[in-house]
């Protein structure tokens, strides 16, 4: 078994592909850092203080200012509402939840790469991954080897999640690194809240609780993978059942840019919560956002993934060593 | 020698992606375990810390503007209101570095502004603040033009002895947070001195601000600033299309008055 996802991990390694990923992913980081950096530089010379608790607290005005005029959406009201009294209660406990700095820097970044950006990036490797030994032919080579079907379909789902494991680290090492030429390297041991649980629009703090950052990121970037192995499994899944690898980024990327858009548009429509790309936002369970429609909570997009990602796994598997190869 | 390079990099990331793979699954058992259960009630620091005390920033003069949509600026097209402006003036006449920090609600009556007061951030503006400005009586009395629509004056009576009240502690609060600060209170006007019942309307923003300026009277440094008079004739050239709040004529008009009234000898006694 080792040997054969040694061999997988080394035809994914011969595509080159992991370094191309490490490398788009290089080239938005500073691109980010940069224009967060512009935003705190220009907060700076707006407000002519550096005190983020002034800063905070003009943030958390102009919010009620926009909450008091009246053409504004239900749901963005609702939004703004609920990070109103998070950052009010940021406020009230004397903590910064911005505090620049490299780590704060990657928690954002992941923040909001995790619905649409990373799923991407474990899309492009995943793809072709059975789906290229089908076009190519390559496929029958494989299966004339005296090796259960089973065996080799694992050795590639094996081979996808050690390199969604190494997608995220390099997001980890690289957003760490490049942002923190300028934001400095230091802050893991910021104080965050975290344990917001949102009931309409009423932010519920009975289980809040202070977690140092270091903890934060490292539960963040958890959830991140868990994400990214569900998305790598239903992009497996395909990668099996169809043989054009652009049919399988096609429908891929459909489904992840219409999870995008429904999620903020869905919150009349409750049965929308079932749709797996609904559910990507995990992060925003950590930290306390607004949900998409009203009763979804970690346990319950956590599982919903499961789901999902369990049904792709098995109509992959069972496809698998049932078709007929010619 | 190409195939042995590239056998010691399969072995590398390999490795690394195993280590990234159980780091990751103890970071996701981290959350469910941190998530999941009850985790003990955290407590609110009981003493803030040495920065979040008062402490003026050195050299610059610190505006604290504070109230309803006026301060805010509403109908002003470059969104400063006598604020933006006041701050301007300032800044030419002094030549010196203006903080200006607004914490303006639309729509804030003055129970609204009580209860803001009593937040710990604003209480710590206040504290640094060199000049406190505020508007604040406009929604208690029009509420949107409701108030011309009956002209009862049973009510209009009964609102103005709780907006009375809650300016006195407004006031006095204020005064507990900052002893030093000249507050300039705007006063209010008649934006309705074009239409048919001005007469009574006028009387009653009369005496609003008559009855107000006493209660400012009763604290050291409190100034009414009158702007009845300022918009009593044409008033129309001085109101945004929604009639109701000053345009930026309007609003450079009202800052115009309040910047002349801040003196700066005053302000170098206190620093």
């Amino acid at each position: 078994m080792i040997n054969l996802v040694r061999n997988e991990m080394l035809k994914l390694l011969r595509k080159k592909r992991l370094y191309v990923i490490a490398l788009i992913i290089a080239f938005l980081v500073p691109l980010f850092t940069y224009a967060q950096f512009k935003e705190i530089q220009d907060q700076r010379e707006k407000m002519g203080t550096q005190d983020w608790r002034t800063v905070l607290q003009q943030e958390i005005t102009d919010t009620q200012n926009r909450l008091s005029s009246s053409r504004i959406q239900d749901e963005w009201r609702k939004y703004l509402k609920i990070r109103l009294s998070q950052q009010q209660y940021y406020l009230e406990n004397d903590i910064d939840p911005r505090a620049p700095g490299a780590p704060t820097f990657m928690r954002i970044f992941v923040e909001n790469s995790i619905d649409l950006l990373l799923p991407l990036l474990v899309m492009v490797i995943v793809a072709d991954l059975v789906s290229s030994e089908a076009s190519g032919g390559t496929i029958k080579l494989l299966l004339t080897r005296p090796v259960k079907r089973w065996r080799i379909l694992l050795s590639k789902y094996l081979a996808m999640l050690l390199s969604v494991s190494f997608i995220v680290l390099s997001v980890a090492v690289l957003s760490y690194g490049i942002s923190g030429l300028v934001f400095g390297y230091g802050g893991w041991n910021m104080p965050l809240l975290t344990g917001f649980a949102v009931s309409g629009d009423e932010l519920l703090t009975d289980n809040v609780h202070i977690v140092p950052q270091w903890q934060y990121i490292l539960m963040e970037f958890g959830l991140v993978w868990y994400v990214c192995v569900i998305v790598g499994t239903l992009t497996f899944m395909l990668s099996v059942l169809l043989r054009s690898t652009a049919a399988v980024m096609g429908i891929m990327l459909a489904s992840l840019i219409a999870g995008a858009i429904l999620v903020n548009m869905v919150s009349s429509w409750e049965s929308a919560k079932y749709f797996f790309m609904v559910n990507l936002n995990l992060t925003n369970y950590v930290s306390g956002m607004a949900t998409p429609i009203e009763g979804m909570s970690l346990g319950f997009s956590m599982a919903v993934l499961a789901v999902w990602g369990l049904a792709g796994f098995i109509i992959a598997f069972v496809t698998f060593s049932k078709r007929d190869i010619y | 020698m190409k195939p042995v390079l590239k056998k010691y990099t399969l072995t590398i990331v390999s490795a690394v992606s195993i280590a990234a793979s159980l780091l990751w699954l103890f970071g996701l058992g981290w959350t469910l375990q941190d998530q999941f259960t009850a985790n003990e009630k955290f407590e609110q620091p009981k003493e803030k810390t040495e920065s979040a005390t008062s402490k003026k920033e050195d050299g610059k003069l610190t505006i604290f503007a504070l109230g309803d949509s006026l301060t805010r600026g509403t109908g002003d097209a470059d969104g400063k209101g006598y604020t933006g402006y006041l701050s301007d003036l300032l800044k030419e006449k002094s030549e010196q570095d203006i903080n200006l920090f607004n914490t303006a609600i639309k729509g804030e009556t003055s129970r609204g502004l009580l209860n803001q007061i009593q937040q710990g951030e604003i209480q710590r503006q206040a504290k640094q603040a060199d000049v406190v400005v505020m508007t604040i009586g406009g929604n208690d009395l029009f509420q949107q033009g409701a108030v011309l629509e009956s002209l009862d004056m049973n009510a209009i009576n009964g609102k103005k002895q709780i907006y009375l009240r809650n300016v006195n502690n407004i006031y006095k609060q204020l005064r507990e947070l900052n002893g030093d600060a000249v507050i300039y209170h705007v006063g209010l006007y008649n934006p309705f001195s074009n239409l048919p019942d001005a007469k009574t309307t006028s009387s009653v923003v009369r005496d609003w601000n008559f009855e107000t300026a006493e209660t400012a009277a009763e604290y050291e440094n409190i100034v009414y600033v009158p702007t009845f008079d300022l918009f009593q004739l044409q008033v129309e050239n001085y109101l945004y299309s929604d009639q109701f709040h000053p345009n930026k004529e309007g609003y450079k008009l009202i800052a115009e008055r309040v910047a002349s009234l801040i003196t700066f000898e005053q302000k170098g006694d206190e620093s």
